[in-house]
């Protein structure tokens, strides 16, 4: 990029320098940090699924020992949960356009912001460390006792790193909860907030109650392993169970941590490409708030089968059914944001319909396994893989990817490959069901998770998931590519090139250093496309 | 009162609750000392918040942020606990 | 960076010390879960073992807990007589008070460090390869006792060392910050301070209190 190619009062144009870059408060390049780091995250994570992939293309087992494939399966969890998937898009284009949207100059802690990415990248390269070391084989739950007591690879410097990264996720959640209450411009009242303000705010809120208690498991599992305190071994009268308590408290919210801010991008999207308003638009802006509320109260449903009482069990199993309440209601409206409109199959656009179909899917299987008897028969399998598949991947990746495609003009100043866009975006949804839905065909059918060998039987489904990753892993990588060039040689984007609404579009592209030439005033809602009656 | 004067007095009363907090512990009442070694601690947390951390002073969001803090609280221990005491 | 503000997003130094009072407080609540999980598996335990917990319990220091507790309620006393000082402009009478606040801090410690000593030597402590030496009803449960004390005490020890550290660093910066930007670090550090004060308010007669 050289310095020629900005208009002088982009946010680029502030310095070109390493300084500019690793020293800066700006928020719109603390998410260009965060891109960074989570791309790499990413395609480390994702090769180690293509290498698990690969040994399961055979019932034998022929590439990996079943040591190393144990380790795999961790890593690969570890990094693409607390490394890509929960920071995923907070902190990029959370970071990037929260203060655009809000009207502000910049987030209310903007050195903190700096702080939480080099935290983060401190604790992401300690469990680095831990992975070349020797790897870790507890899976990326960290199970006691087996992560306690007995196993021998590199726990207690994976789970280090996973508890530093934990506070640079508090930080920015601090970050975001006070900008929403503290920075939002005249007139931008709460019902007009665009619903990926709501999201990023509910999303801070998980983040910030449910992190410290990951915290404690695993300071506890650290200091069982080093001074053998106790507290999850039966010997000093310690309960392991009680780490699962602990652990699900934060582990399932996370998932709304996980899965909140991609149905805010998906809410952006979809009335932007139908050229219509976001349908019930306080139902599905309360929605997020009630996700992540009741997200706390359903963590038992991951321990059906780990010895908890029968009524623990059927109170759990009722609860974890509200949350597909609020789930539903965003379906339904998204889906009636799309009627009458004239749609238009932008990039974004696919990615943001792959996301309402892969979503539905996965939390249709989440009803599933969140019945107790039926989990009985599911827990543990390839079902359950294909169920988290579907809503992180299916889901949330999905969303990422569409948001990044939305909002890349805005960023960068430049415009994609539109074709080379819509092919990796329907490249990524057929590899993707291709990769997962056999997978619930294999869990159904009794294949456990996190085996490197099987039975011949179920070869052949296994044999189209692999094929899918291939498919899937192309999907992933051509907008590396294309998204790269574009930087280089794309030609110039507009300051609203997808004429949407919405306060980071009535800046520049790429936006100015602080924002806005001046403070906006906001004088209606969001989403101010034409109503279907306007044009009758 | 003034406010150097308000602190003094919370200051003399957190040390008092702490003597009879301690006194307590040598009186027997089965599960009451537990009960009531709680409820002083909770009082004498509620002079802290109320007095030095100014909690009824200044916006309302610091009562937000305290009120979530309870109900996520709340929830962790009831869940957790009728979970195993069921 | 403007002089009357530390972040560009703000306009005025008033709303900036709101944001951050706030900011402070969610930070608090974060930190009250952390600590609430680990009261959680003590509670747990306490449940679980009743007799050997209220046995082992006794093995603590009561007048040495006591007296840092004072010493505590105290540091935390002269933190708010610093914000009433800084309040009113009165400088010399805020790092009076900060200083004071830092030096029982470190009172705390070594009165912890020294009850620490006892327990080792006592053969209570979790350390590397030493072995648990106990005379009492259900030894193994009470080794959880004393490890679940040393978890929660010295995960508050490092709070409070945490927060030695930023009135520290208040105080040596204090010539070169600005009359708001003083008042926003002493509520700030303030808050920090007393919350740490509240953590040690109920572990210390959950844990020496059991049965006396």
């Amino acid at each position: 990029m050289s310095a020629d190619t900005y208009p002088p009062q982009s946010y680029f144009a502030a310095g070109y320098g390493p300084r500019a870059w690793f020293l800066t408060t700006d928020h719109k390049r603390v998410a260009w940090l965060y891109l960074v780091a989570l791309t790499a995250f990413f395609f480390i994570g994702g090769a180690m699924a293509v290498v698990m992939r690969l040994e399961l293309a055979t019932p034998q087992g022929d590439v990996l020992t079943a040591d190393v494939y144990n380790r795999m399966f961790s890593i690969h969890g570890i990094i693409m949960v607390w490394f890509f998937l929960v920071p995923s898009i907070p902190a990029t284009l959370g970071n990037f356009l929260l203060p655009l949207m809000l009207g502000a100059k910049d987030l209310a802690f903007p050195r903190l912001n700096l702080a939480s990415w080099y935290v983060f990248a401190f604790g992401s390269l300690f469990t680095l460390f831990a992975v070349i070391a020797g790897g870790v084989d507890t899976g990326w739950t960290f199970y006691t006792p087996l992560s306690s007591l007995y196993s021998d690879s590199y726990v207690s410097a994976a789970a280090f790193g996973v508890f530093i990264v934990g506070f640079s996720t508090i930080m920015t959640g601090i970050n975001f909860i006070v900008s929403v209450h503290k920075l939002r411009a005249p007139g931008l009242t709460w019902f007009r907030l665009p619903i990926f303000v709501w999201t990023m705010y509910a999303t801070a809120l998980v983040m910030v109650l449910a992190t410290p208690v990951l915290a404690a498991s695993l300071i506890l599992i650290v200091l069982e392993r080093v001074f053998g305190i106790g507290v999850f071994n039966p010997e000093l009268g310690g309960d392991p169970l009680l780490f699962q308590h602990l652990f699900w408290f934060y582990s399932h919210p996370a998932v709304y941590i996980m899965i909140l801010p991609g149905m805010g991008v998906v809410s952006e999207i979809l009335p932007c490409f139908a050229r219509r308003p976001l349908f019930g638009y306080r139902a599905v802006a309360l929605s997020s708030m009630a996700i992540a509320v009741f997200g706390f109260l359903v963590w038992g449903h991951h321990m059906f089968v780990s010895g908890q009482s029968a009524y623990a069990g059927v109170v759990f199993s009722f609860l974890s059914f509200l949350v597909a309440i609020p789930s539903a209601i965003k379906v339904f409206n998204w889906t009636l944001t799309l009627r009458k409109g004239h749609i238009t199959f932008d990039t974004p656009m696919l990615y943001a319909l792959g996301f309402l179909g892969l979503f539905t899917f996965g939390g249709l299987a989440g009803l599933f396994v969140a019945s107790l008897a039926v989990d009985v028969h599911l827990h543990d399998t390839y079902f359950v893989v294909a169920h988290f598949h579907y809503i992180m991947v299916g889901g949330m990746v999905t969303a990422y990817m569409g948001g990044l495609h939305f909002w890349w003009p805005k960023m960068t100043g430049r415009m994609y490959s539109e074709l080379w866009g819509r092919i990796a975006a329907v490249t990524t949804f057929i590899g993707f069901n291709l990769t997962f839905f056999p997978q619930y065909v294999l869990g159904y059918l009794g294949m456990p998770r996190r085996y490197h060998a099987y039975p011949a039987e179920f070869a052949f489904w296994h044999v189209l998931s692999s094929t899918g990753a291939v498919v899937l892993a192309i999907g992933y990588v051509m907008p590396f590519f294309y998204l790269g060039w574009s930087l280089l040689r794309g030609s110039a984007a507009p300051a609203n090139p997808w004429r949407a609404s919405g306060l980071e579009w009535q800046t520049a592209s790429p936006p100015p250093q602080h924002n806005f030439a001046r403070t906006p005033t906001v004088t209606e809602g969001p989403y101010a496309y034409p109503e279907p009656e306007d044009e009758r | 009162m003034s406010a150097a004067a308000r602190t003094l007095a919370t200051y003399l009363a957190l040390l008092a609750l702490l003597a009879a907090t301690v006194g307590s512990a040598f009186v027997e009442l089965g599960l009451g000392n537990a009960v009531l070694n709680v409820a002083i601690a909770a009082v004498k947390s509620v002079l802290v918040v109320v007095v030095f951390m100014r909690f009824l002073s200044g916006d309302a969001l610091p009562r937000l942020a305290a009120a979530a803090m309870l109900l996520w609280l709340a929830i962790l221990f009831g869940l957790t606990l009728a979970a195993r005491l069921a | 960076m403007s002089e009357r503000t530390q972040s560009e997003a703000f306009a005025a130094p008033r709303r900036e010390l709101a944001a951050d009072t706030f900011g402070m407080w969610i930070f608090l609540a974060s930190e009250a879960m952390l600590f609430g999980a680990l009261l959680l598996v003590f509670l747990a335990a306490r449940i679980a073992y009743p007799q050997a917990f209220a046995a082992a319990s006794g093995h603590l220091s009561l007048p040495l807990g006591t007296a840092n507790t004072v010493v505590l309620i105290t540091s935390s006393f002269t933190m708010a007589l610093a914000h009433v000082f800084a309040d009113a402009g009165r400088w010399r009478g805020a790092t009076a008070g900060l200083a004071a606040t830092g030096a029982l801090g470190l009172v705390f410690l070594a009165v912890k460090g020294y009850e620490y000593r006892s327990e080792y030597l006592e053969g209570l402590a979790p350390v590397l390869g030493a072995p648990f030496r106990y005379e009492g009803p259900a030894p193994a449960n009470a080794e959880l006792f004393f490890n679940l004390y040393f978890t929660m005490t010295a995960l508050h020890a490092a709070h409070l060392l945490g927060g030695i550290a930023v009135v520290g660093f208040v105080l040596a910066r204090w010539r070169r910050t600005a009359a708001a930007g003083r008042l926003r670090r002493v509520t700030a550090t303030g808050l920090y301070w007393h919350f740490v004060d509240v953590v040690w308010i109920f572990l210390f007669p959950v844990l020496y209190l059991i049965d006396r």
